[in-house]
């Protein structure tokens, strides 16, 4: 189905891979810089993992964290973009009032009060004790409650049959699924997100990420310098996820 | 109460088996349809990341709230003790049960992983309102199989009216919790109001009776019965006040909606601007569902039987279109994301109204659907004695109405 | 309804306790050959491994999902990595294909596998290939790490 510009495309994307999974994935290779917590040890609520977003920092046009995601996650399209998975997008906004375009990343928000867990009939929607929402896919039995749910419609159901999966994210047909922090790389020490390094590398520093709970993280430092909000307070949903800067 | 007996439903072989036969071919079909959906993925249907709920659900939540609506009359006869439904009551609760089991069938042919209906079954969440349904679905299931036990077995014929209490209470529950699956979704303006959980009771309370009544005329057609013209009449009375019930509860609803400010340039898409939407809105759920039938019942001019004939197909011509509006319309206006904001691009359809096309394998799994609820009926009907023998009326002694079956 | 009749398969395979078919060459899959052939028994005895693996991945299945525990013994990306095979390009063959470690023993004994409709079937890309030249991967992760340091310096977070 792919021609072979993509296939040159999945290529490059395979090389990428490796050698983020050279950094990431193989925790055994990397001097201590980056291990944070023990393999064998389970999450606890002393880590917050949280996303800020600096809108005024991100490019119109731009589209790194987007493409990072998709090659961190495998989530290859099918051309359909009706149903086609979006873990991450990018918008583009205007306020009624001032007439001001903002552009921003958009994705799972991470709420601590998420509405996707309290639907989910069989439990496979949840929240890790460090903070991250996500679907444990061994229990979803794709009713999609959730994505009716979310007030972000940051949830994609997996309408068709995959094959290219990368190991460290597991997707299938039938299931929901939704940005997951790159728990895969977190767990193995990494402290940054796909998204985020993107972000970095294309020195635009939008997103910063990090853990809340530590007063000097990165992402605890970009919200004490600037004042962030989050999406749709009315609904309380004490969502992770802040955005600065409008 | 004693006078009351029933009767298998008698019918030439020919018929029941052609019937059979052809409703079984419409429930294979659902069943190869849901099988390819499952096998292809759901992009073969008209769902997608946007109208994540289609046709299928519209099918099984109409089904759904009308297995509670039609044990109105089984309700009528033991909670309110009118003597002039005790006959009907066997067929209400046999139509109830049948029509619960397409509904859920449909809901479960229609999951992203039906082979996992065992997790669904044995890992609960109990924060879900969904999981409170699967018990509530599965619990009426039992209640009901109890209660018609209590009707048909004279031994124990005297629990029947608890029984009957209980299913009464238990389907009131039921709708309102198959309203809140709905109603709890803050996320969607369309959706996030207690009102839904009355409004899908009231909903099928007019549902059930038109299909009672449609079953009742189709088996009375083909069973040497009559249906005498007080339950006639006041199937009739029932049905306008149903219909005013949710003319009430749907302009409560709206009413309501307007009046909380974030949802009004929702109500202006429904009620205004909102294209197939709207006109599925007015034309079908107001005009076609609530107002016509009301005319009709109202007006002199047919006969008892016609008039009920022609209102409950148009009720449920409607019920159809209401789902729709619901379950489709609320999703496919956009979410507000960021107030005070309009997105202006997006690759995700963040700033458009969804287009929903239903693809023929999410319409051949409804069909099976209702398929099953009427093979159910007319399997149950034909091996156990639901029909009364003779629907006596209460008033009066003579056949008063002369359109009866052939 | 296939979906069905795999389940009653899977439940009576659960339920009865099998003695899967015999372990006595030392070879696994019928074509290429894996890392793990050249080893004397995984990560458990091969009695327990024949009639349990399913029983550690479950487990392991749940730690990692909700508890986020990414021990390597039982997890599943290690057993690919261990026993999927090479062709003579050094490829790898996917796990479950026909004559594969996998594939082999539940034809044989008709149990459907559910994990690859979502799980890779290869290693996590070409992690081999970086073993052998670890210097150089050291090097560039180095450099790596340093630049993502120098990024967070560049940041005017600590105004």
């Amino acid at each position: 189905m792919r021609n072979s510009a993509e296939l040159t495309r999945r290529e490059f994307i395979v090389k990428s891979v490796t050698a983020i999974s050279a950094v990431y994935i193989i925790p055994d290779l990397i001097p201590k810089a980056v291990a944070a917590k023990p393999l064998d040890l389970e999450v606890s609520a002393k880590t917050k993992w949280a996303i800020n977003v600096d809108v005024n920092k991100c490019v119109d046009g731009c589209t790194a964290c987007v493409e990072a995601c998709v090659d961190e996650n495998g989530l290859y399209g099918f051309d359909r973009p009706e149903t086609d998975s979006q873990w991450i997008r990018k918008l583009q906004i205007k306020d009624i009032k001032t007439d001001k375009v903002t552009t921003l990343p958009m994705m799972c928000q991470h709420c601590e009060n998420p509405p996707c867990v309290d639907v989910c009939p069989t439990g496979a929607s949840f929240r890790r004790e460090d903070g991250i929402v996500m679907v444990n896919q061994h229990t979803c039995i794709g009713c999609r409650y959730c994505m009716m749910a979310c007030p972000f419609k940051a949830r994609s159901f997996v309408h068709e049959n995959l094959t290219e999966q990368v190991t460290s994210a597991p997707r299938g047909k039938g299931c929901v699924e939704s940005c997951n922090l790159c728990v895969n790389r977190i767990d193995h020490g990494s402290e940054t997100t796909a998204c985020e390094e993107a972000c970095m590398k294309e020195g635009h520093h939008a997103i910063t990420f990090g853990d809340l709970a530590d007063p000097n993280s990165r992402v605890s430092l970009a919200m004490q310098a600037k004042p962030s909000r989050r999406l749709r307070e009315d609904l309380k949903l004490k969502q992770r996820v802040t955005y600065s800067g409008f | 109460m004693d006078k009351i007996t029933f009767t298998k439903f008698i019918i030439d072989p020919k018929i029941f088996w052609s019937n059979f036969i052809l409703l079984g071919i419409f429930i294979l079909i659902g069943f190869g349809c849901s099988h390819y959906m499952e096998l292809e993925g759901h992009y073969v249907t008209g769902m997608n990341n946007q109208i994540v709920w289609g046709l299928p659900h519209i099918f099984a939540v109409l089904l759904i709230v009308i297995a509670s609506g039609v044990l109105n009359i089984a309700s009528i006869s033991s909670v309110f003790d009118k003597k002039l439904y005790k006959p009907l009551a066997p067929l209400s609760a046999l139509l109830a049960i049948s029509f619960l089991i397409a509904g859920l069938a449909i809901l479960v042919l229609d999951l992203g992983r039906p082979n996992r209906l065992i997790v669904a079954m044995t890992t609960y969440n109990f924060v879900s309102i969904f999981s409170w349904n699967i018990f509530l679905y599965s619990g009426f299931a039992v209640v009901l199989a109890a209660y018609i036990w209590t009707m048909l077995d004279r031994e124990v014929n005297k629990y029947s009216k608890f029984m009957g209490t209980f299913a009464f209470g238990w389907r009131i529950i039921l709708t309102t919790g198959t309203g809140s699956i709905f109603g709890f979704l803050v996320a969607r303006e369309a959706y996030s109001t207690a009102i839904l959980a009355p409004l899908f009771i009231v909903m099928s309370l007019l549902y059930g009776t038109a299909v009672y009544y449609l079953v009742l005329r189709i088996i009375s057609k083909f069973h040497n019965t009559y249906i005498p013209k007080d339950v006639l009449d006041n199937l009739k009375k029932l049905s306008v006040m149903f219909l005013f019930a949710n003319l009430y509860f749907l302009g409560l609803y709206h009413v309501t909606n307007m009046y909380i400010a974030k949802h009004w340039d929702f109500e202006i898409f429904i009620l205004s601007s909102g294209g197939i939407y709207t006109l599925s809105f007015w034309l079908g759920q107001v005009i076609i569902g609530i107002v016509l039938p009301i005319i009709i019942l109202s007006s002199n001019k047919f006969g008892t039987h016609l008039a009920l004939t022609i209102a409950s197909f148009l009720i449920l011509l409607g019920s159809f279109i209401a789902m729709y509006v619901i379950i489709i319309g609320g999703q496919a206006y956009p979410l507000t994301i960021f107030p005070d904001h309009i997105i202006i691009d997006s690759s995700f359809y963040d700033n458009v109204v969804h287009s929903y096309i239903p693809s023929i394998y999410e319409f051949g799994l409804g069909i099976g659907g209702v398929a099953l609820a009427l093979i159910i009926t007319l399997i149950g009907i034909a091996n156990f004695k639901f029909l009364p023998t003779m629907i006596s009326s209460s008033h009066s002694s003579e056949p008063s109405d002369k359109t009866t079956g052939s | 309804m296939s979906q069905l009749t795999k389940i009653l398969a899977i439940s009576i395979m659960v339920f009865i306790p099998i003695s899967s078919y015999s372990h006595d060459d030392g070879k696994h899959s019928l074509i290429g050959e894996s890392k793990a052939d050249k080893l004397d028994q995984c990560v458990e005895p091969t009695e327990v491994m024949q009639k349990e693996h399913f029983e550690f991945l479950y487990h392991q299945r749940e730690n990692t999902v909700e508890k986020g525990i990414r021990t390597k013994n039982h997890s599943l990306a290690n057993c690919i990595d261990c026993h999927v095979s090479h062709d003579e390009k050094g490829k790898a063959i996917p796990v479950n294909a026909e004559g594969q470690f996998c594939q082999t023993c539940h034809v044989k004994t008709a149990v459907n596998i559910d994990c690859f409709s979502c799980h890779a079937t290869v290693p996590r890309d070409n992690s081999s290939k970086i073993k052998s030249t670890g210097h150089n991967q050291n090097i560039h992760i180095e450099s790596t790490a340093n630049n993502l340091v120098e990024y967070y310096k560049e940041t005017n977070y600590e105004k």
